[in-house]
């Protein structure tokens, strides 16, 4: 038997989805606050993800209707562009803010590096590790979630150790956490 | 009489306005950083990866000229199995076979031996001759592991798409207006708001598609090292206990060569319960230690499939049902297709490829953003310029490139020579265009290419006789994206007409 076809149900998705979308853009436009309307437009996007569960399959639809939603919501954006003439002021001048300029040496931005890198990551391996060894549940089920928090995990590590800039205080917590994580692991084991 | 205007409450501030201004210089600086290092392997792997979501469609494409089969009897399995193993080689270890579908109506088998192969059979199981699947195997491996040693180049992508997910946390940490601004699109003006604009509105609106992807395939790539770590930290270096929760254990090894494994009698042992055969993976199939994985694929579910594994002499020595899946195993099954976004036929596909081109591009704009920045401070970086306009161009070139020679010399050690080739001659001519300059040769270059693509296709690979309507498609999609890659050059050539000559 074969997977149930999923235009008609994509079409249904994209009109709930754009309505919802052009709800929280008619929102936006309003100088006013009007929790209305808001609350109309999430409506909408959730149902739009959430009823496919149940003509497309438990988790193939709300993932379908997750990549159509947000395909949708850039067509609504795109569609809706200005077109901005170049100001006089001169572009230096942006309010944008603008990264940090913070003095730094080549020893810490090394260690910054490792810390993103290495060390992140066996501080993530760690979490996750521990986190397949420590929790409670299905055997497979810990080790698939503990090896999704890796990536996640060694994500944050990278966005933290690349952004702070206290960088000894950032290695003292990845190194603590890799020690406290495979320790707390191997003494307690897979089970 | 007039009533009192009624006053609207005004807008609160949103949590994100909230955050200090320090944190936030601090936190762009890193996610600065993180995207100039990974900046140009984001982008390949987004690319490459925006055209594997097609693989399927591409090897019905390279084989337009085969039969189409919609569906095969086991007797039919059984000649092909064994026409393939014939011409596989010596020392053959595995043999898969794709079994024909709606969507992908082709027998396929691949036969891992000495040199790996693939063969297509018709419907009765006779190997049918043609050219491998070089150009999806070109592509799809660049996505994978970037043509490197697998495990080194697996490793690779997965710290891409860490860096990716990384990338993701801080730049919405690091742009706290990026809900607030969420509708803005303003095109035109400062090139670097407008590129601030695109970078920012396809980072927040596509955000949950960013996440899925960049985690499964962060997952995906760095599954080998995780087991390994695991195994070595909890099972004194087994990764075969690993490995044991989630796949039938081979029977016990016996290197005694056999006749050829007899798949007829297992079809017959199948359970008829609504799934369809989708797959099967025989082990050693010319050996007495010979096993047989059935794949059998539930409606409507991402990934979820029955196993059941024979021995030899037909009988089952393991069988798994989907439906007793626990959340591990689910997740476990449905990774691979739901980052190739393999999971809602062709509207899903077109919708990937589509957000994943959105990703591309939000690769290379954080990278146009911050060139633009240093420019409009006084600081152009013009050798980076044409460096990154080399890349930018010259990947989209050197990938068009790498599918016209697969197609010509049908290998993919063609496809990947073209590839660097190309990719190394852009970089080259960084030295003598400027980033425009650049930028201008990468789009007719890649255009061309394309345009070449669908005639060599048409004129070598039985793309004009194809009764084949996907490989239609495919040559269409080419010659649409070629085209509109030379459309400013074809209206300019149009808009400036013949030379006239006076006397």
């Amino acid at each position: 038997m074969e997977d149930s076809s999923p235009f008609w149900p994509a079409l249904l998705i994209a009109v709930t989805s754009g309505a919802g979308v052009w709800l929280l853009r008619r929102s936006w436009q309003g100088k006013a606050s009007r929790p209305g309307i808001v609350a109309g437009g999430w409506a909408l996007i959730a149902a739009s993800l959430i009823w496919p569960a149940w003509q497309l399959g438990p988790a193939r639809g709300p993932f379908i209707a997750l990549a159509l939603v947000s395909a949708i919501a850039l067509g609504v954006v795109a569609s809706n562009y200005t077109v901005r003439q170049a100001k006089a002021r001169a572009a230096r001048e942006s309010l944008a803010p603008e990264p940090s300029d913070r003095a730094t040496t080549r020893w810490r931005e090394t260690l910054r590096w490792l810390l993103a890198g290495p060390i992140g990551m066996v501080a993530a391996m760690g979490v996750g590790i521990a986190w397949a060894a420590l929790v409670p549940g299905e055997q497979q089920t810990r080790l698939v979630v503990g090896g999704l928090i890796v990536p996640v995990v060694w994500g944050g590590c990278m966005a933290w150790t690349l952004a702070d800039n206290r960088i000894i205080r950032a290695t003292a917590v990845l190194v603590g956490v890799a020690v406290v994580s495979f320790g707390a692991a191997i003494l307690k084991g897979f089970a | 009489m007039t009533s009192a205007p009624v006053a609207r409450p005004r807008k609160p501030k949103d949590l994100m306005s909230r955050i200090p201004a320090g944190f936030v210089r601090a936190v762009l600086r890193g996610h600065s950083s993180l995207g100039l290092a990974f900046a140009a392997l984001i982008y390949l792997v987004c690319l490459s990866g925006s055209i594997a979501v097609f693989a399927h469609e591409y090897q019905r494409w390279e084989s337009a000229s085969a039969p189409q089969v919609s569906a095969v009897t086991p007797d039919a399995v059984q000649a092909a199995f064994e026409g393939a193993i014939a011409r596989g080689g010596k020392d053959v270890e595995h043999v898969y076979i794709t079994l024909p579908t709606d969507d992908f109506p082709r027998l396929l088998l691949y036969v891992d031996a000495a040199k790996d192969s693939e063969f297509v059979a018709d419907a009765t199981g006779r190997i049918v001759p043609g050219k491998p699947f070089a150009w999806t195997e070109f592509i799809t491996r660049l996505h994978i592991n970037l043509h490197l040693p697998r495990t080194w180049g697996g490793f690779l992508v997965g710290l891409i798409g860490v860096a990716l997910l990384s990338s993701l946390i801080s730049g919405i940490l690091a742009h706290p207006r990026i809900f607030r601004d969420a509708f803005h699109l303003r095109l035109g003006g400062s090139r670097r708001l407008q590129e601030a604009d695109l970078h920012n509105r396809l980072g927040v609106w596509a955000l949950p598609f960013h996440i899925i992807i960049s985690l499964t395939g962060a997952f995906l790539g760095l599954t080998t090292i995780i087991v390994g770590v695991l195994g070595m930290a909890m099972f004194n270096g087994d990764v075969n206990k690993v490995y044991a929760l989630f796949i039938p254990v081979p029977p016990i090894d016996d290197p005694r060569p056999a006749p050829v494994l007899d798949l007829e009698p297992m079809f017959s042992k199948l359970p008829q319960d609504g799934g369809r055969l989708e797959y099967i993976f025989t082990e050693h199939p010319t050996e007495m230690g010979g096993a047989a994985l059935f794949n059998v694929k539930r409606p409507d579910r991402i990934g979820r499939t029955d196993g059941y594994a024979f021995r030899r002499d037909g009988t089952i020595y393991h069988a798994s049902k989907s439906a007793d899946n626990n959340l591990g195993e689910d997740l476990l099954s449905g990774m691979g297709q739901l980052h190739f976004g393999w999971f809602g036929g062709g509207i899903v596909k077109i919708v990937y490829f589509m957000l994943g081109l959105g990703l591309t591009y939000l690769a290379a704009s954080g990278v146009n953003i911050w060139l633009a920045r240093r420019r409009d401070k006084g600081r152009p970086a013009p050798g980076w310029e044409r460096i990154w306009s080399a890349t930018i161009w010259g990947q989209p070139a050197s990938i068009a490139g790498a599918a016209v020679a697969s197609l010509i010399m049908g290998e993919t050690a063609a496809a990947i020579g073209a590839w660097a080739i190309l990719s190394v001659a852009f970089w080259l001519l960084a030295f003598r265009f400027d980033a425009r300059g650049l930028g201008k040769v990468g789009r007719i270059a890649t255009g061309v290419l394309m345009l070449l693509v669908v005639g060599v296709h048409l004129a070598l690979r039985g793309g004009a006789a194809s009764a084949d309507a996907v490989a239609w498609i495919v040559n269409a999609g080419f010659l649409l994206g070629g085209l509109a890659l030379l459309a400013p050059d074809l209206r300019r050539a149009a808009s400036s007409g013949p030379a006239v000559v006076t006397h």
